[in-house]
């Protein structure tokens, strides 16, 4: 149909004050693929995902999302026009209940009023449903996780933004978020993932970026993932 | 270059209110007025300038402190003989007792300094919001004090028969002293700390500064210029009643402040004798073809619009440079 | 001092006195709750409102509270486009200068509006009707005092369903809790912003309503007291959350009407010292409101 890619960062420079974030960032990610970008603490990765939303200004370069320049456009504009972010640290709303957090992911539809979308959530994450009238502070971490993937997913995104969702888990509940992952890709969801956990990440993206001090130091296949040399050498490069 | 910094930094205001005190010298009686009116606003503002704008914290307060020292100079200074017939209530230490010019100039600077000490003590530790709130209760205390309790002053009616002797020789000095008492106060060391924790609160609490300190100092000096400026303005009306130095008189000298640029005694004065003479073309225009409460309006918009489109004021909130 | 008898018609006239003063609270913190701003501008919307019913005395009451409300939501929104939005982002200390300028232009405009008949003041007629007095149980009762009691009701629970029940509500409270995350997921700012000045100039204008029945002759000063108060009971009661807001209005109005009752004048005129030394004490000890639970975690106050 069109094989231009869904999302293109090109020559992307982000800076806080003077001191640059991202420098001279180039990746793509084509429409059902599950790209990941990965990198040490501090190289950069959830600032490109907040310039995406365009919760960030960027000094340089374009950001372009199936085929359109989105560079300074506010974010719930963005987020309407079918990029949805799952944001570092979940920042699930406590006090509200697991149905109205899931509503909320609803803002970014056009008709902001989808029940079927609530429904289709609940099925793929079934823990939520049982929950849906407590507040979700109350859920586990695991649990909230999955809620703001939910949230993320009933905005039925084009393109799905995932900010380290298994930062601060147990082992057993990382294993869960990232069989979430896999069966949200079964469903034909364009993701970009930002991941610390690289081998779990190289080894279930199509491709992954690898991000350090702000610029792109290796490009990794799903086969390089049990190389740990290959790893060590893109991040210490 | 460097060595003629603190000359223009603080010559440049200097110039400026010595140039207002020679005009104030020669216009006519009526003009006159609004000239002194300027000198003692800058002043108050540079008071103000001391505090706000060193330490980034909006106060609503300082206003207080100027009342404080004007009725204090003021009640002292009214002769014995017809002290004890207008203010029968004052305490009797107050009512029997007279100060002459200077000594009342000085107490209406310590009364300030006093004040913004016990105020300050526990209100330094408030920031943003909450100290904007705080600072504003501290204005309607003062003023509620003020006008109903007869013991410290005349109440709710006018304090009159004040001698005038703030004319334009004792506007003009008064002024200089502030302006060089701010200047070295934010070259010092308390003064560059202060800024510090403006500039980057964590960073200067990393170092080791003492936020609620250095603040506290900054208060306690502002308050007692803000006394001081009081006692110039008392002086120079020779009559006064609690509402001239309450809310109008709050807004006015902020508005002051920030159109002229918070962060900066150049902004402080540059601002004080823009808007004062702004006021003053527009007071004489409300006596003519304006509708009365023209000022008001402009005034407002200016700042309403000073804020929104360039928050640091027409200097920039810099020091004057050559 | 003996201990006056509090009677019920003083109780009433309390709780009446508290349900304007609630309503002007959520006016107040309907606006602080998306925007971060204390907006005390707000006494001036009532004053606008007041102001329009005084000049539209001549026409049909429901004319003339038609024109209030057009007048306050115009005003409101105005100001929103002019002054709220480019602001937005500010310094909560650079917003309320901002209000508290904008407060000194609006009533020196109304001021000049005013004088023009060489008088300063002009009297409301429209709903002066609603101060003859209906027996209940003994105790007289003017109407316009069951009208405040019945209105604060009506309106804060109408407000609770829109909060509670409706997307707008969701959004709006998404917004008061995490901005910054409620426009990632897609909530629209301007919309969300621009709903809560609405409904903040729909109090404004109620508000206008009840009180000039109460006190009739409208000056450009008129709801300034009335601000100020209020923005210390919702300090108070905690300006972080809508209801502890709600209920600091409700209390310092409430506390006043019993206060003026019972005391003579003479014993009230350091009433306001003792007030504001209260919201001092308040700031430094409980920052995040006297009805914020203890536990809640407290926001940060920039």
């Amino acid at each position: 149909m069109n094989d231009r890619p869904l999302l293109e960062l090109r020559s992307v420079e982000i800076a806080y004050g003077r001191v640059a974030a991202v420098r001279g960032l180039s990746l793509e990610v084509q429409r059902g693929e599950l790209v990941g970008l990965i990198g040490p603490n501090g190289a950069g990765k959830s600032t490109t995902l907040h310039a995406i939303m365009g919760a960030v200004p960027i000094s340089a370069g374009e950001i372009i999302v199936d085929g359109v320049g989105v560079a300074g456009r506010a974010p719930e504009a963005i987020a309407r026009s079918g990029v949805a972010l799952v944001p570092e640290g979940r920042r699930v709303f406590a006090s509200f209940s697991v149905e109205e957090n899931l509503r909320l992911g609803l803002a970014a539809r056009r008709n902001g009023k989808d029940e079927h979308a609530l429904e289709e959530a609940y099925e793929l994450f079934p823990v939520l449903r049982e929950s849906r009238r407590r507040p979700a502070g109350v859920l586990s971490g695991g649990q909230q996780q999955q809620l703001a993937i939910a949230r993320g997913l009933v905005a039925g995104p084009r393109l799905l933004l995932l900010d380290e969702p298994s930062l601060g888990l147990a082992p057993a509940v990382v294993d869960s978020v990232f069989e979430t992952l896999a069966r949200i890709r079964e469903h034909g969801v364009t993701v970009l993932l930002v991941e610390q956990r690289a081998q779990r990440t190289v080894a279930l993206a199509d491709r992954s970026y690898v991000l350090v001090n702000g610029e792109l130091r290796a490009t990794l296949a799903p086969a390089d993932a049990g190389d740990t040399d290959r790893l060590v050498a893109a991040y210490l490069a | 270059m460097s060595r003629f910094r603190p000359l223009v930094e603080l010559g440049g205001p200097a110039l400026l209110v010595v140039g207002a005190g020679l005009m104030a010298t020669v216009v006519s009686r009526s003009t006159q007025i609004y000239v002194l009116q300027a000198i003692v606003a800058v002043a108050m503002v540079v008071a103000i300038y001391v505090f706000v704008g060193n330490s980034g914290v909006l106060s609503f307060g300082q206003i207080s402190f100027v009342a404080a020292g004007a009725f204090a100079a003021g009640v002292m200074t009214v002769p014995l003989v017809l002290k004890g017939a207008i203010l029968r209530d004052l305490f009797p230490i107050l009512r029997d007792h007279e100060l002459g010019n200077v000594a009342s100039l000085v107490l209406a600077a310590g009364v300030g300094g006093v004040l913004a000490a016990l105020v300050g003590l526990p209100l330094m530790r408030l920031s943003g919001l909450a100290a904007g709130i705080a600072t504003f209760a501290v204005l309607e205390i003062t003023n509620n004090l003020l006008r109903e309790w007869t013991a410290i002053g005349p109440g709710a009616t006018t304090l009159s028969l004040v001698p005038q002797t703030t004319g334009p020789g004792q506007a003009t000095v008064g002024v200089l002293l502030v302006i060089a008492v701010a200047y070295a106060y934010q070259r010092s060391r308390f003064g560059r700390r202060l800024r510090a924790t403006r500039e980057d609160p964590a960073a200067a609490q990393a170092v080791g500064i003492s936020i609620h300190r250095q603040r506290l100092g900054a208060f306690v000096l502002s308050g007692a210029l803000c006394g001081f400026a009081g006692g110039l303005y008392v002086h120079m009306l020779g009559s006064i009643s609690t509402g001239q130095v309450y809310l109008e008189l709050t807004f006015l000298t902020l508005a002051m402040l920030v159109v002229g640029g918070m962060t900066s005694l150049w902004g402080a004065v540059v601002g004080a004798l823009s808007v004062s003479a702004l006021d003053s073309f527009l007071a004489e225009a409300e006596r003519g073809a304006l509708p009365n409460g023209s000022r008001l309006v402009v005034v407002g918009a200016l700042m309403a619009l000073i804020l929104v489109l360039r928050p640091s004021g027409i200097t920039g909130g810099k020091e004057l440079r050559l | 001092m003996p201990l006056a008898v509090v009677d019920a018609q003083t109780l009433v006239d309390a709780v009446a006195l508290g349900a304007v003063y609630a309503l002007m609270a959520v006016g107040i913190g309907l606006v602080f709750g998306v925007l971060r701003l204390v907006n005390f501008a707000y006494g001036q919307l009532v004053m606008a409102g007041a102001y329009t019913l005084a000049f539209t005395s001549h026409l049909h009451p429901a004319v003339s509270i038609v024109a209030c409300f057009a007048v306050v939501i115009a005003l409101s929104t105005a100001i929103d486009l002019a002054v709220f939005r480019p602001l937005r982002g500010q310094s909560p200390a650079v917003m309320l200068v901002t209000t508290f300028a904008l407060a000194f232009l609006l009533q020196a405009v109304a001021r000049i509006v005013d004088v023009r008949d060489g008088t300063i003041g002009e009297p409301v007629r429209v709903v002066g009707q609603l101060n003859r007095a209906v027996g209940i149980g003994g105790v007289n009762v003017r109407q316009v005092t069951i009208l405040a009691i019945v209105l604060g009701i009506v309106v804060l629970g109408l407000l609770a369903l829109l909060l509670g029940r409706t997307t707008i509500g969701l959004h709006m409270r998404a917004a008061a809790g995490d901005f910054r995350t409620a426009r990632l997921l897609g909530v629209r700012s301007n919309r969300v912003i621009g709903f809560a000045v609405f409904l903040s100039a729909l109090l404004a204008a109620l508000v206008a309503i009840v009180l000039t029945v109460r006190k009739p002759l409208v000056t450009p000063a008129y709801g300034l007291q009335e601000t100020i108060v209020v923005l210390v009971g919702v300090v108070v009661g905690g300006l972080d959350r809508l209801w502890t807001a709600t209920l600091g209005g409700f209390a310092i109005g409430f506390a006043t009407g019993v206060i003026n009752g019972v005391l003579p004048t003479d014993k009230t005129i350091f009433l306001p010292t003792a007030v504001f030394a209260l919201v001092i004490l308040v700031l430094l000890l409980r920052p995040g409101g006297l009805f914020v639970p203890r536990d809640a975690a407290t926001v940060e106050r920039v």
